[in-house]
């Protein structure tokens, strides 16, 4: 099991319900921690159409999970 | 209930000034207008006021609505008499009550004002000689034009010399206080002067953007909005005023800066930039800003911008959070396209119009872009990261995030070739809006209807024309549908329905095309009197 930190923005903060939680799961990596996340919040987007960063960088959807990693979820916004 | 109306017989003044008592005003303001007895030397006997009813009634009743929202009084009324009027009758009435005198007395003399300017109500004097003549009033002053600390100019940014105005000496700018930062300077200055920028969209970006910029002395700005300021708008655009619903938004803005700052030369385009001219326009800036609440616009300035490695300043708005990203324009990017490859379709990204805003965040990311702009123009310290910074105002959590091209586009030859191929391919696609007055037209010139919105918004507002409905987001799994024949998609506002064309077009069914601006940009059925 590994606790990490996580942060939504846009309409995952809504769908979510909050701009970030910590969570301990057993997913191995950003995509299956994203699985189920989005069975968890219902999150409508897919992984594909989001940007994911670990610890303040950019990371691929395979990264696997660190314990203490802060997690943060990006989609593209287009208000103005 | 508006608060104008034209009387044919006398009016009972008692009545009306009871209309205006409210437990909120200490002060009550009335003005009448009376015939007199004679006009520029000639013996008045009588006049006769005849009004085009219908349309006075609406200009009357939104000048009592601007003066009262102007001034923030708590009643006003107005009454036009018409027909036939003796000596010494009332021929208008205008009656304000206000929590304090002054706004009392100025939108009393407001609303005076504008009628005389704006209603379509004609005098015909009674000449004691027997004789008449229709008198035109348009020589009117409007004091309001010259209130010091509201100065609010419309139609008129210079008064008339004949109003008695003092003439101004002509305006010189004063940007000491930023020439005396020690980075700029006066050499700093010289080179704001001769940049060239250009905004993309006048809205809650755009306001601040084009504001500082202008502010700041930068030679020439380029705007670029095809919209009509809507009373929506008015929350987060704060460039423009009540009064200016319904104008374009590029002639707003324009008029703007050059009350701002006259130096400053502006370029206004009405027209969205499409992909058959985005990158000939970037290279006439030296720098672009974008700042409209459009996925396609942000798509196509970030490849017109890697195409001609034009500096490009993006920022986006999500209810009370906001992303800011640089791209420079060089070679190796990095670029929009490295972060998301594809433009999402749309109801994927949030919008301003489904998911609401604050009206001061876009103000703060535009002041952002405004900055970003100055720094890059100045060469200031920082002006060339490139990360991309999220920002949430509700719990002050920033996150700056570096972007690694080689995880983006350079996989797939580097951003400025897939921004060349993804123009390649959008100008391929330049045929796929259409523009329909009426459905109609569509059938006649052989057009089959399919109705991409969702069955709750069809429900709400069905087209009364034979036509099929598949959900923006399931065209795909529909394709058969879409084949034989030329068919036009169509949903509210035309972006659903211009996104799943272009799907279908990349999937081989090149007969699909979609209405442009939705059935929003479709003429009403009832054509409403212009006012
Ligand atoms: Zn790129």
């Amino acid at each position: 099991m590994t606790t990490v930190n996580l942060q939504y923005y846009a309409q995952m903060r809504e769908q979510a319900g909050a701009s970030g939680e910590k969570l301990t799961t057993q997913a191995g990596s950003l995509r299956e921690l994203y699985d189920e996340l989005r069975v968890r919040h219902g999150f409508s987007l897919p992984a594909d159409a989001l940007k994911v960063a670990v610890n303040t960088q950019f990371s691929d959807w395979s990264r696997t999970l660190d314990e203490g990693d802060t997690v943060v979820f990006i989609p593209p916004v287009a208000g103005g | 209930m508006s608060g104008f109306r034209i009387a044919t017989t006398e009016v009972d003044l008692a009545q009306l000034r009871e209309t205006l008592q409210h437990p909120g005003s200490g002060g009550f303001c009335s003005f009448e207008g009376w015939v007199r007895n004679n006009n520029e030397g000639r013996e008045v006997s009588g006049l006769e006021y005849e009004a085009y009813d219908e349309l006075a009634l609406i200009e009357g009743g939104k000048i009592v609505d601007e003066a009262m929202a102007r001034y923030g009084v708590l009643a006003a009324q107005c009454v036009h008499r018409t027909g036939d009027l003796k000596l010494g009758d009332l021929a208008v009435w205008i009656g304000v009550s206000s929590a304090h005198r002054d706004e009392a007395f100025r939108a009393c003399r407001y609303i005076i004002d504008e009628i005389k300017h704006r209603l379509p109500i004609w005098k015909k004097e009674h000449y004691l000689t027997g004789d008449t003549a229709w008198v035109a009033c348009s020589h009117t002053e409007r004091a309001h034009e010259h209130e010091a600390p509201h100065a609010h100019h419309h139609a008129h940014p210079e008064p008339a010399d004949d109003t008695g105005a003092v003439a101004t000496p002509p305006f010189r700018p004063d940007y000491s206080r930023q020439t005396r930062l020690r980075e700029v300077g006066e050499a700093g200055q010289a080179k704001l002067a001769a940049a060239r920028v250009l905004v993309i969209g006048a809205g809650g970006l755009g306001c601040p953007v084009l504001t500082y910029l202008a502010g700041a002395g930068v030679g020439t700005l380029g705007i670029v909005d095809a919209d009509r300021l809507d009373a929506s708008n008015l929350h987060r655009q704060t460039m423009y005023d009540a009064r200016d619903i319904g104008d374009r938004k590029v002639d707003l803005a324009a008029r703007r800066i050059t009350a701002l700052n006259p130096a400053v030369t502006v370029e206004t385009r009405a027209e969205p930039l499409h992909p058959g001219n985005a990158a000939e326009v970037f290279a006439q800036y030296d720098l672009v800003v974008e700042c409209t609440d459009d996925l396609g616009s942000r798509y196509l300035s970030n490849d017109a911008a890697m195409l001609t490695g034009t500096p490009l300043i993006l920022a986006s708005v999500y209810q009370y959070e906001g992303q800011l990203q640089v791209v420079s324009g060089k070679p190796g990017g990095p670029c929009l396209r490295c972060l998301w490859p594809e433009q999402p379709a749309p109801g994927i990204a949030g919008s301003c119009v489904e998911s609401g805003v604050l009206g001061p965040v876009p103000g703060v990311l535009g002041a952002m872009q405004a900055t970003e702009a100055l720094k890059l123009l100045l060469d200031l310290p920082g002006a060339a990261s490139t990360d991309l910074l999220l920002i949430n105002l509700l719990d002050h959590a920033t996150q700056r995030l570096p972007i690694d091209p080689v995880q983006g586009c350079r996989q797939h030859g580097g951003c400025r070739e897939v921004a060349r191929r993804a123009l390649e391919q959008a100008q391929g696609d330049t045929d796929v809006d259409v523009h329909f007055e009426h459905l109609d037209e569509a059938i006649t010139a052989g057009f089959r209807l399919i109705d991409v919105r969702e069955p709750a918004e069809i429900a709400a507002r069905p087209i009364d024309l034979p036509s099929q409905a598949v959900p923006s987001g399931q065209v795909t799994e529909h394709a058969s549908v879409f084949a034989g024949g030329r068919v036009l998609l169509l949903c509210a506002s035309g972006m659903r329905s211009s996104h799943a064309a272009r799907l279908l077009r990349g999937q081989g069914e090149r007969n699909v095309y979609s209405l442009a601006g939705g059935l929003a940009a479709l003429r009403q059925a009832s054509d409403r009197v212009a006012g």
